[in-house]
């Protein structure tokens, strides 16, 4: 890139503190997320652009950026890709820049042999998730860990713990700053960290980086001790989540078990780091990868898909399907939280497991993609039901066309296959189930 | 859910679907409702290729059947017949022929129902259900491929018992999809294979996922010259990955796209994901449509990689979908949903849907597309779609 006199080495985003490859993809991104008219979804050029557009076209006033980090997001200020941001906010940033890299010098050295494979990966996925003009890369995960992605940057944060193993007492302290913070995660601009004085010389994601670190440097074993310590200095909005507290850890640990993989190390404490805005997908890799690695009751590491090193147990082991993290600050995945298919859970429910058809039964659990989210509660009476099942059914078994004599007029007659299997078996049929469920099943 | 439509070709000429009575909430873009839905949740859809002359389609359901509409001009269906299973039914296909259907069930069988006779017999036997079924026609062979949750991949003749061939899968199967000489089948734990299937099948590469969550549903879609050059992948996390075989450049051709989520940029309620149920690719403009647990449906270019259109909010999550080329329809169709409480139930909704959606390619202009579509669609929320 040419000039070097006016902005650094990597375009960044002055609205949000995100880094780009190129001024061209920096220019799309603030089109799409800081100057786009909320109400019609139209993309402008600049922050008064828009700001007068609204005006005009909807006759409402607005007076932030939208997506934009506390602090940056005077609507005034004219900034297109990198023209126009305040001579005092580049020197930040350069600032910014230099002592993270100087500290990823350090933490290279300690975490030489993983880094270096992980940052292809990740710098091949970043460009190409960042060209996704449809919706912006931001989800839930990826957003607290988004900006602690950038593996060159990563590194920084990352050295410190080996200067300072007094860390985990800070950890505590960690929670009250936190929360001020959730509302801001995209990226905190250095300095925005509110350090409470408490760390002033760390670098501003460093209060992250402690809980992150001990994970890194004792491997996934160790890492259900970390497990409260992140999670109440990461996300304070964790309690809120409806899942159980191991569950809750599950965005930072994966993020931590990936930190021996992926140099983001940092990765595994959300927020705050500032020149961390590589692109989100590129981080959120690492956060998403294991969505069971910290499940809650199954000890499994077992599904560590995006590492070909660690090897699956195979599924035979698991007497509990590995779980999903499915509820995150910002987002919430609307599946049940086992990491089986829609079509697995639903065929284990009762009403198919018999090898009749039987449509419309009264007592049957609902499907577990029921889109209002009714997924776990109404299958919980569903063992005690089994047994009686079966006597319900009557009626209906012995006579393959169930339901079907409606249909029976309009339709010529059809043939029936196989036989019919003699009504409710027990145990054998319900081989149907994959393998991995128990038997008893959840329903 | 594995996608189908893709290996139907070109319908005959049609003229537009006709509204529907109902304008109430299950039905708000006047789509034609199919008559005579199964009992319970539809699995899968297709429909038949053009070299047979009518239209119909089948849909599988979770009732154990498997259902065949012919769908006349005006976009009206009239049920034809149907075959039993005594499983659910998750997987169906036609042989490019149209003469025969093949069924893929949990009660770990594939039958072929010959539809002249109207009989079904069992081809293909498995040691756990069959999830995705399609029919491969090779210039020297002819079979069908079915992927089970007893993590293999067997193709069968459907003249004899025993499989032409069995390939082990390290996973179950999810979801797969066939254009020769491709084939595409993702499985649990995020695996992702690719097949070759000139001379005979084998194991091209295992892709690492592009997606870092379950995959739901793949589909194929090809290039300018008509061969299949990569595939969309969807998950549960409400996101496509479209993902090239051979691009020229990875880093940039290779892409995702999040989709089917609620609340878009508002940040202050936490955004619901959902999963993406079924892709299927338009088989004329090559634009994608996805269906989601949220109810809507999306239609996307993934050229100019644009959303086109999304639906409004359906009350159901939509299961499967397939495009009727020619015609330019696309079916959609609801999962039942039963709410439990104590002894209440509602009535199931089930209909399939048949849509009429004009996606054009992305030689047109945003401004072009949307002016285009306004003028097509038959909905009326077309305002979403104006600057």
């Amino acid at each position: 890139m040419g000039r070097k006199k006016k902005k650094q080495m990597k375009p960044w985003c002055w609205y949000c503190n995100r880094d780009f490859d190129d001024e061209k993809i920096l220019i799309q991104h603030q089109k799409a997320k800081h100057f786009k008219c909320h109400i019609c979804h139209k993309k402008l050029y600049t922050g008064p652009g828009l700001a007068i557009h609204c005006m005009q076209v909807h006759k409402e006033t607005i007076d932030s950026v939208p997506n934009a980090i506390p602090g940056r997001t005077d609507i005034e200020l004219e900034i297109y890709g990198m023209e126009g941001i305040p001579e005092k906010d580049m020197q930040e940033r350069r600032r910014t820049l230099e002592q993270k890299s100087q500290e990823s010098q350090k933490k290279k050295s300690n975490n030489q042999d993983d880094s270096d494979e992980d940052d292809d990966d990740d710098d091949e996925a970043g460009p190409s998730a960042q060209q996704v003009a449809a919706v912006q890369p931001q989800t839930g995960y990826g957003a607290p860990m988004a900006q602690l992605g950038m593996p060159p940057v990563a590194g920084a944060p990352g050295m410190h713990p080996g200067g300072y193993q007094g860390m985990p007492p800070i950890m505590p302290g960690v929670p009250p700053m936190m929360h001020g913070m959730p509302p801001a995660m995209h990226g905190m601009p250095p300095g925005m960290m509110p350090m409470g004085g408490m760390m002033p010389p760390m670098m501003p994601g460093m209060p992250g980086i402690p809980p992150g670190m001990p994970p890194h440097m004792a491997p996934r074993p160790g890492m259900p001790h970390m497990a409260p310590a992140p999670a109440a200095g990461a996300m304070p909005s964790r309690p809120v989540a409806p899942v159980a507290q191991p569950v809750v850890t599950k965005p930072l640990f994966p993020s931590a078990a990936q930190a021996q993989q992926s140099t983001s190390g940092a990765v595994a404490s959300n927020s705050h780091s500032t020149a961390a805005s590589s692109d989100p997908p590129k981080a959120t890799f690492p956060a998403y990868t294991q969505p069971s690695v910290s499940s809650s009751s199954s000890t499994s590491v077992s599904s560590n898909p995006s590492s070909s090193t660690v090897a699956k147990p195979p599924a035979t082991v698991t007497n509990k399907p590995a779980t999903l993290t499915t509820t995150s600050a910002t987002s919430k995945l609307i599946h049940p939280d086992e990491d089986i298919s829609l079509e697995e859970m639903r065929a284990q429910l009762p009403r198919y497991q018999r090898l009749l058809p039987r449509p419309g039964q009264a007592h049957a659990a609902a499907p577990p993609v029921a889109a209002v989210g009714s997924i776990m509660p109404p299958q919980q009476g569903m063992p005690p039901q089994q047994p009686g099942m079966r006597h319900p059914m009557h009626g209906q078994y012995g006579a393959p066309p169930q339901g079907m004599p409606s249909y029976m007029g309009g339709m010529p007659p059809y043939g029936q296959g196989p036989p019919m299997v003699p009504p409710y078996q027990g145990g054998p049929p319900m081989g149907m189930r994959p393998p991995v469920m128990s038997p008893a099943g959840r329903y | 859910m594995s996608l189908f439509g893709t290996t139907t070709g070109f319908g005959t000429g049609g003229t537009g679907v006709f509204g529907n009575a109902a304008t109430d909430s299950h039905n708000p873009m006047k789509d034609v409702e199919v008559t005579s839905p199964p009992d319970d949740s539809i699995s899968c859809l297709a429909f038949s290729p053009p070299t047979m002359p009518g239209n119909f389609l089948i849909g599988g359901s979770w009732a154990n059947d498997v259902r065949c509409w012919e769908v006349q001009d005006n976009g009206q269906t009239v049920p034809k017949a149907q075959q039993m299973h005594t499983g659910p039914v998750l997987d169906a296909c036609w042989s490019d022929d149209g003469s025969k259907v093949f069924t893929a069930s949990c009660d770990k069988t594939a039958k072929m129902w010959d539809l002249n006779s109207n009989q079904a017999m069992q081809i293909a036997q498995h040691d756990g259900p069959i999830k995705a079924i399609h029919w491969i026609k090779a210039p020297n062979y002819s079979c069908i491929m079915t992927g089970s949750w007893d993590k293999t991949l067997k193709f069968w003749d459907t003249r004899s018992p025993n499989p032409m061939m069995s390939l082990q899968m390290p996973e179950r199967c999810y979801c797969a999809d066939v254009v020769y000489p491709m084939a595409v089948v993702a499985t649990a734990e995020r695996g992702l294979i690719v097949y070759q299937l000139e001379n005979q099948p084998s194991e091209f590469r295992r892709i690492d996922s592009p997606l870092k969550h379950q995959h739901r549903c793949v589909a194929i879609f090809k290039d300018k010259q008509n061969k299949p050059t990569g595939f969309a992948l969807g998950s549960i996390e409400g996101r496509v990955a479209i993902h090239y075989i051979n691009p020229p450049n990875p880093a940039k051709d290779n892409f995702t796209f999040k989709c089917h989520r609620s609340n878009g940029t508002n940040t202050t309620t936490p955004q619901d994901i959902y999963a993406v149920n079924a892709i299927s690719f338009h088989p004329v403009h090559g634009t994608l449509a996805t269906v989601g647990s949220d109810g809507r449906f999306s239609f996307w270019d993934k050229d100019a990689r644009t959303k086109l259109k999304t639906s409004e909010q359906l009350d159901q999550p939509i299961t499967a979908c397939c495009f009727q080329p020619q015609r330019q329809h696309l079916c959609i169709c609801f999962q039942l949903r039963l709410v439990e409480g104590p002894r209440v139930l509602q009535p199931p909704e089930k209909e399939l849907h048949l849509l009429e959606e004009r996606c054009r390619g992305a030689e047109a202009s945003e401004q072009e597309m949307i002016r285009r579509a306004k003028s097509h669609l038959l909905w009326g929320n077309a305002e979403d779609l104006l600057h």
